[in-house]
């Protein structure tokens, strides 16, 4: 649905974007991650057609960003960042003025008018000035009127900025369902929401994709050595002992008192065989399992990984 | 074309839900009100001609205040982007534009229709010259409507697209002004290029091709101008 080859753009001779692939098939949310400057925005731009790229191609909802923008932008939909929206008018005339520029009839511009005040629980304020709602109802009013003519694409700019939790909560669920027959692009500064809400993720830093993938597969690339925290209840320093026996090579923190200890077990190699190791050394040393968890590496430290520059 | 209405309805809503178009029309009113009045109760002559004399200084002072946040206040709220990527071309918004602002335009001029029919009652007009003059008063106010609309395109401040907008219509009325100090010849060319002086001729009565075509090919040139200008900032 989206393809982009080879995006890069130039503002007064700068690169803000530099040689960017990806692409984001029907069904599925594609979040783009990056600091301040990344070139997110600049991206998504390019996408809509509203800046045209300095080289390199893209093809949104099958038309190419050479060929004809207005039909392409017919198939998108944009929110860009901060929601912006006149704010003077009220919900149910801007909403109008939306349709009516995208040439809909108007039975149907009426009723999907009433279907976007339903799904973004705008039916309350479709009469009020967007001037005079809150950051989370003007972010909605965006939110609908990107969606209003059914786009096969929707590319959101930070579409839960500015909103409380339960805001973020309501908008994940809304983008998850959106998402289960259109392309959706969205870029995001909450690191949490785009773990929740997006099937794969692109990090960005100056410009350039830097990784790219799911947050499975970027949590395990990056993390490095394997860590595994183990709850016992027994002779801990038996354990130790086995654990020192099976897995020599392994680096061991413990943290015991009477009733038992938790060990953080760090081995190169890890996996169900590491699992099965640890299991065999706390079984043989008499002791009894309480808790086996995996330390998955957060998308939030993999995100500073990256964009510091301490990458593995 | 729905669309460029749809645009130009969205303007005009933006215009009515706020002060600008009353305290505009309600000072336009007030200051042309008061030079109809001094023409017909102090010069004590029943006739339009000094209203319709004095209109391009009018324009000057109103115009800009009536475009200048047609594109600049899209761009500083940032909703110029969600314009741009709606399914039109920059020549619709325009379009649009400038159609929103004609709509205030005529609603000034409809406002003073009610001098004409008061002097009717007064005395017989000559209907033909106060059409001539009528038209005359629309398509200069298109002229610097359109060059408005182009000051408004270079900036996204409306403060400052009122001053160039302002400076750009106080050039062309220099223009007229400082042409008679020139020669003969540099005078008829400068002369051409002077809406005021086009509008004069239109305010004897005298409603010729020339003019209108001068009129209309002065809207175009700064309409696109403007459209130029929206392409332009595409590409910086």
């Amino acid at each position: 649905m989206i393809e982009a080859t080879g995006l890069t753009r130039y503002f007064h001779g700068h690169a803000v974007v530099r040689d960017l692939s990806f692409s984001v098939r029907r069904g599925e949310v594609l979040g783009l991650l990056g600091p301040n400057g990344a070139g997110k925005s600049t991206t998504m731009r390019m996408l809509t057609g509203f800046l045209p790229p300095s080289s390199g191609a893209a093809r949104v909802a099958g038309i190419d960003l050479d060929g004809d923008t207005i039909e392409l932008r017919r198939r998108i939909g944009y929110l860009p960042e901060n929601a912006p929206s006149y704010h003077e008018l009220d919900v149910a005339t801007y909403l109008r003025f939306i349709g009516r520029m995208h040439a809909m009839s108007p039975e149907l511009l009426t009723g999907r008018m009433s279907e976007m005040a339903s799904l973004c629980g705008l039916k309350p304020v479709m009469h009020r000035p967007i001037g005079e709602l809150s950051k989370g109802f003007k972010q909605r009013v965006g939110l609908a009127a990107c969606m209003l003519h059914d786009p096969d694409c929707l590319i959101m700019d930070e579409p839960a900025s500015g909103l409380d939790p339960n805001q973020i909560v309501e908008m994940r669920t809304l983008i998850r369902r959106l998402a289960e027959n259109k392309a959706v692009l969205l870029s995001s500064h909450i690191l949490s929401e785009v773990e929740a809400s997006c099937d794969r993720v692109l990090i960005m830093d100056d410009g350039r994709q830097i990784a790219a993938g799911t947050v499975n597969e970027l949590s395990s690339r990056y993390e490095g050595a394997q860590s595994i925290h183990v709850s016992i209840k027994g002779d801990h320093a038996a354990v130790l002992a086995k654990l020192g026996e099976i897995l020599p090579k392994a680096e061991i923190e413990v943290d015991a008192d009477e009733a038992g200890a938790s060990f953080v077990i760090k081995a190169e190699e890890g996996g169900a065989a590491l699992d099965e190791a640890v299991f065999r050394a706390v079984v043989e040393a008499g002791a009894v399992m309480i808790d086996l968890r995996h330390e998955r590496l957060s998308l939030e430290a993999v995100f500073k990984r990256l964009t510091s520059g301490e990458r593995t | 074309m729905k669309q460029v209405l749809a645009l130009a309805y969205k303007d005009w809503r933006l215009s009515v839900d706020t002060p600008v178009v009353y305290v505009a029309a309600a000072a336009f009113m007030l200051v042309s009100g008061f030079v109809f009045g001094s023409g017909l109760f102090l010069g004590g002559q029943a006739e339009l001609r000094t209203f319709l004399g004095w209109l391009p200084l009018l324009w000057m002072f109103f115009l800009p205040a009536l475009a200048m946040r047609a594109l600049a206040e899209e761009r500083r709220q940032g909703t110029f982007e969600v314009l741009a990527t709606l399914p039109v071309g920059s020549g619709q918004i325009v379009a649009g534009k400038f159609m929103a602002i004609m709509w205030q335009v005529l609603l000034l001029l409809l406002l003073t229709l009610a001098y004409p029919l008061s002097l009717a009652v007064l005395a017989s007009i000559d209907a033909g010259q106060a059409l001539a003059a009528f038209t005359g008063a629309l398509l200069l106010g298109a002229s610097y409507a359109a060059l408005c609309l182009f000051a408004s395109s270079l900036t996204a401040n409306a403060v400052v697209a009122y001053i160039i907008g302002f400076s750009l219509i106080l050039s062309f009325v220099l223009l007229d002004k400082g042409a008679r100090l020139m020669s003969p010849d540099i005078q008829t060319w400068l002369q051409v290029l002077s809406p005021s002086q086009h509008y004069e001729s239109m305010l004897r009565g005298v409603l010729t091709p020339e003019d209108v075509v001068f009129f209309l090919c002065f809207s175009m040139v700064f309409l696109m101008a403007s459209n130029y200008q929206l392409e332009r900032r595409r590409w910086i």
